[in-house]
């Protein structure tokens, strides 16, 4: 009863604070563990997808955790569980292409993907160093903003549409640079000019106020990597123009 | 689609899609800036759930309550639903509409009377008996109904039953209702003949009011009673005839107009019917019959007097005297007692009268003779 008054406190300390949600999380690995190989019945490992499934449903656990739905442990097994099951049936339905798939290349295209996986190797792991120094440098910048990617996880449009009125006030920024300066000096949102020059609703950007501005981040020189990866976004802006 | 790992935590990562979302995802041993090409995204559980609930909930309670609308409606409207109708006569012709309980639904008037008679009455929620009592009462407020007057009923039903035991509950309730005030003939039909029904309560009206309550056509019973009241005065008038002496109980007997109106009504028997008409129809014909109908107290003597005219006084006789049969027996064997009586009741005045009644009492014996 103590304990679980404990717990359930500290599920709502996590709930506001990442740092304490990870820890929180990394207590009770072995729980997740236990539960993870409770449902696949056999151990399970930390390679396991069913781990980290399991890991990421004791964090919507702590997030969806309120005290109407009794205990947090039953809650978060409960949880645990059923995004596994959802998991393996997605699997099992999935299984039926990637074994046709994996059929047609389990001989040749295996090695394709062995050779181009080894090729890919080295330029991989060279990209993946650029690009998380580019991530660390842009998280910096964020820092200074006062906003971590999980908040922009949080504030990150779902919605097509949403999403697409975003960008329409991303591309507006990334063709006026001086916005970007003016944004880098200030360190504020020049949400008066976005609103004025891209025509999207005012409360709209608001709403994702983060979002924007890690977008608008990325638009300032040296995030070339991201920024090619987000070339849709950009691109958008050409088909539409042209 | 491609993700590029931005973060990664203990429990979930954060990745960038292609199209600029950031999205949490299970974090599968994932690097910083590692791409991938398929997550698991986090989906964190809604508030919905208990909301869901709750709608549940109310869903079942809705429906709850709409069942018991439905049956309370249902209900109602069963109650609402007409089973008979009493159409009641005064002149003021109304009908009302029961359910099967018995509780007025309806109230409607057939002619214009009937409208002002219902004018501004709220039936609702009341017991045919009582809205029944309460028109009649409103009836002689208004003027319809009079003392001598007729409520004609005409029971429409469905069920047979309903309408015998109907018919006479309510006939005898609004009797009993009435003998405090009025008295009233109370009729049930048993075919809705408005025409006839108006008909009736003139002739019916004079005959019933004296007699009590007839149902049936009301010529025969007038005409039954006046024969019966014909025999009692006969065998009075015999009586005295027989020995001289009695003339003058005669006298006395006959002192009183209504008597020898209702021999001459009486002994004309054709003549009589016409006699009746022409008392009711035209004041003007015999100035005794008006007395006699007009005037309530002489009602009221015409009813001692069809009833027990001759015996109330023959017992009035008879309590002078302690003893009622040698009265009798007297004035056949001893005239003197009776002529002391006689003398008590003699009026120098009536002796006109007498010879009248003389006149008519021979005619009275001829007629029994034939």
């Amino acid at each position: 009863m103590q304990s679980e008054h404990r717990i359930i406190k500290s599920v709502y300390a996590a709930k506001e604070d990442l740092q304490k949600a990870d820890e929180f999380i990394r207590d009770f690995i072995p729980f997740i563990r236990a539960e993870a190989s409770k449902c696949i019945s056999r151990p399970c490992s930390e390679q396991d997808d069913e781990f980290s499934i399991a890991m990421i449903a004791f964090h919507e656990a702590i997030l969806g955790y309120e005290h109407s739905r009794g205990t947090f442990l039953s809650y978060a097994s409960m949880l645990i569980r059923s995004r596994i099951i959802d998991y393996q049936r997605k699997e099992i339905r999935h299984q039926g292409n990637v074994s046709l798939h994996a059929e047609s290349g389990e001989d040749e295209l295996p090695l394709m993907d062995k050779l181009a996986d080894e090729r890919d190797h080295f330029e991989e792991s060279a990209n993946r160093e650029a690009t998380k120094r580019e991530i660390e440098e842009l998280a910096k910048v964020m820092a200074d903003f006062g906003v971590s990617f999980s908040d922009v996880a949080d504030n990150s449009p779902k919605q097509e549409r949403t999403l697409e009125a975003c960008a329409s006030a991303i591309r507006y920024a990334a063709e006026n640079k001086q916005l970007l300066d003016e944004m880098l000096k200030t360190k504020k949102l020049p949400m008066a000019q976005l609103v004025l020059g891209s025509g999207v609703e005012r409360k709209t950007l608001e709403r994702h106020r983060n979002y924007i501005l890690v977008m608008l981040l990325v638009q300032t020189n040296g995030y070339e990597i991201i920024r090619g990866h987000l070339r849709h976004v950009l691109e958008k802006k050409g088909g539409s123009r042209r | 689609m491609k993700y590029i790992v931005m973060e990664c935590h203990c429990g979930y990562a954060v990745v960038l899609d292609n199209e600029g979302r950031f999205i949490k995802v299970a974090n599968r041993q994932y690097e910083v800036g590692q791409r991938v090409s398929e997550v698991i995204e986090m989906q964190v559980p809604q508030d919905a759930a208990p909301k869901k609930k709750v709608n549940k909930w109310l869903y079942s309670l809705a429906a709850l309550a709409a069942c018991l609308v439905l049956i309370v409606t249902s209900a109602f409207q069963m109650e609402q639903i007409t089973y008979a109708s009493v159409y009641m006569t005064i002149n003021p012709e109304i009908r009302i509409d029961v359910n099967k309980n018995d509780v007025v639904v309806g109230l409607e008037a057939v002619n214009a009377d009937g409208d002002a008679l219902i004018e501004g009455y709220d039936y609702k929620k009341k017991m045919l008996d009582l809205v029944m009592d309460e028109l009649v009462d409103k009836a002689i407020d208004m003027g319809y109904l009079h003392e001598g007057g007729q409520v004609s009923l005409f029971l429409d039903a469905e069920n047979d039953e309903w309408k015998v035991s109907h018919g006479e509950a309510l006939a005898t309730h609004l009797n009993e209702y009435l003998s405090e005030k009025l008295s009233v003939t109370i009729e049930i039909t048993d075919k809705n003949q408005p025409d006839d029904t108006p008909a009736n309560p003139g002739g019916s009206d004079y005959g019933e009011s004296d007699y009590g309550e007839v149902e049936s056509s009301t010529q025969t019973p007038a005409d039954t009673e006046s024969h019966e009241s014909d025999y009692s005065e006969n065998d009075d008038s015999q009586t005295d005839y027989k020995e001289s002496e009695t003339t003058d109980d005669g006298q006395t007997d006959y002192d009183e107009p209504d008597d020898t109106d209702d021999g001459q009504t009486d002994y004309g028997e054709p003549d009589d019917t016409e006699d009746s008409q022409t008392d009711y129809n035209e004041p003007d014909d015999t100035e005794d019959s008006q007395t006699d109908y007009d005037e309530p107290d002489d009602t009221d003597d015409g009813q001692s007097d069809y009833d027990e005219p001759d015996d109330t006084e023959d017992s009035q006789m008879n309590y002078d005297e302690p003893d009622d049969t040698d009265d009798g027996q007297s004035d056949y064997d001893e005239p003197n007692d009776t002529e002391d009586s006689q003398t008590d009741y003699d009026e120098p005045e009536t002796t006109d009268d007498n010879q009248t009644d003389y006149e008519i009492y021979s005619d009275d014996e001829g007629s029994e003779d034939d």
